[in-house]
């Protein structure tokens, strides 16, 4: 279970979550939806110690991750995990060695099991045979799947996607949807998923939250958004150019 | 004792919108902001600074990372260091000698004062400046552009602590490099000196070359002044890429930092140990 308990977080003067509520139990696949800027990738990354609230609590499993610092952080990002957007491969290392590493630093696996584990969470994410290829070597798709194998490979109870389909090809994307999807139907796995991504959203989602101008603006299942009288969140789902959301 | 917290990153896009807009401010407010962001960068500094001491001592390296920074902070800085010191050896001699000799018409102890100056002061602190410069901008840009493309937080989600992944490496590496550099490029600057001093002032090489002026405390000096250099610009430069914020722009500014703040813990370093040098070693 997670939540998020009056978050308050400003960059300078600008405040981008003003006093966010927010529950997400076990197991549901859970997008977060708003405008370039809302603060959705921002509100993410409190629940995994990378920013700390200005005010308010993210309680998960019951600690409340805003007061946790150093090793104890560790342990929430054993359990909860993130794809980033751009995938964030390192460089330096084979898609091997970037799936090992968590292996390695968060079990204490040697080097030799590490590698031979991550060989096999590539093959899971169809991408096996590049196992031994430099992250430069690859397209967007394929980077974002072995982000996706890495982040999986410590086998988190939660997972946060940012934008996980944002510069894939339309069928790459849906692949991504069904990994999400197999995740937590068959694993359990609670997914939050940071996407303006309508087909994702829509096929996937089993409840969606918008953000607009710092606060959550609407929550509900996709079928609640479809029929919402609220103009900005239907300016939003519609994609329309004209409405009352402000930029 | 449980490694020390990395400092977060705001993403891009929080930082978007009217967030850089300047506000009207009171003199009052800005330089109690000064302070507060003086204070706080300060305590960044210190953070990096203990935590890659911690890991230094406690971490496991992969296999090659600190020869590679070895390579990349020792070997790529030869040529640089050989062309700048060399200049540097020769301008030195050239304006010592014309100012000796309007003194005393005697140029026999110019290689020995120029060795001690060297071995005392010049040789680690020119060359320090030269690979703030060089291996400063690097490390802070290298950093940096993992920091703005969330590289960095990937490697926290990893259980990574990206000090000791980043920085350590590269502090460790120039630790040592940074000795060997400055020796060798001492050595450049002295012989270049040499060499003006034989063309221009007509000093034989068997007069230049004399260590009668050196001694335990110029030797003393000259190795703190190596180490501490070497460790300095590493850790300067690492947080100042850990700093960066923002994207390309923000990369630039870090870089522009390191360099700038590299040079001056050089120069600040320089002052300090010089400081205790003198009383420890009266010349």
């Amino acid at each position: 279970m997670i939540e998020f308990r009056g978050i308050m977080k400003a960059f300078g003067p600008k405040q981008v979550l003003k006093g966010v509520d927010l529950s997400i139990p076990d197991g549901e696949v859970f997008f977060l939806i708003g405008s370039s800027g809302a603060g959705k990738s921002v509100l993410i990354k409190h629940l995994i110690g990378l920013l700390k609230p200005d005010a308010g609590q993210i309680i998960l499993d019951g600690d409340d991750v805003s007061k946790l610092e150093g090793a104890a952080l560790y342990r929430v990002r054993k359990v909860c995990a993130m794809v980033f957007q751009h995938a964030t491969l390192f460089d330096s290392m084979t898609c091997a060695e970037n799936v090992a590493l968590p292996l390695r630093k968060h079990h204490n696996l040697s080097a030799r099991d590490a590698l031979a584990e991550a060989q096999k969470r590539l093959v899971q994410v169809q991408m096996g045979e590049f196992a031994e290829k430099y992250p430069g070597e690859l397209g967007d798709g394929m980077r974002k799947r072995v982000a996706i194998a890495r982040a999986l490979t410590v086998d988190p109870r939660y997972v946060l996607f940012d934008e996980p389909t944002t510069s894939l090809d339309p069928v790459s994307a849906r692949r991504v949807d069904k990994l999400i999807r197999h995740l937590s139907d068959t694993l359990g796995v609670t997914s939050i998923v940071v996407s303006h991504d309508l087909a994702s959203i829509f096929s996937i989602a089993d409840r969606i939250a918008m953000l607009y101008q710092g606060n959550l603006r609407m929550v509900g299942t996709p079928e609640e958004f479809r029929n919402s009288s609220d103009g900005v969140v239907s300016q939003f789902i519609h994609g329309r150019a004209e409405g009352p959301m402000e930029v | 004792m449980a490694p020390p917290v990395a400092p977060a990153t705001p993403p891009d896009d929080a930082l978007d919108g009217d967030a850089e807009r300047p506000r009207p401010r009171g003199l009052a407010a800005d330089t109690g902001q000064l302070l507060i962001e003086g204070v706080r960068a300060f305590r960044g500094l210190f953070d990096v600074a203990l935590r890659t001491v911690y890991w230094s001592l406690k971490g496991r390296r992969e296999k090659g990372v600190v020869l590679e920074q070895a390579f990349e902070i020792g070997n790529k800085s030869v040529f640089f260091l050989t062309v700048t010191q060399g200049f540097i050896g020769m301008i030195l001699v050239f304006q010592s000698g014309l100012q000796a000799r309007r003194v005393v018409p005697d140029l026999t102890m110019l290689g020995a004062t120029f060795l001690e100056l060297l071995v005392r002061d010049l040789a680690a602190t020119l060359a320090s400046m030269m690979l703030a410069t060089r291996v400063g901008a690097g490390i802070a840009a290298e950093i940096g552009s993992m920091v703005v493309t969330e590289q960095v937080d990937a490697l926290r989600m990893c259980g990574v602590d990206p000090v000791d992944w980043l920085v350590v490496p590269r502090f460790l590496a120039s630790v040592v490099m940074t000795g060997v550099l400055i020796f060798y490029a001492g050595a450049i600057a002295y012989f270049a000196g040499g060499a003006t001093a034989w063309a221009v002032f007509d000093v034989q090489p068997q007069t230049y070359l004399n260590a009668r002026l050196l001694d335990i405390g110029d030797v003393s000096i000259g190795l703190a002044k190596c180490v501490a250099y070497g460790a300095a610009i590493p850790i300067v430069s690492g947080w100042c890429g850990l700093s960066a914020r923002g994207g390309s722009e923000g990369v630039g500014i870090a870089t522009t930092q390191a360099v700038v703040f590299s040079s001056l813990a050089v120069i600040i370093l320089n002052l300090v140990i010089s400081g205790v040098g003198f009383v420890l070693f009266p010349v």
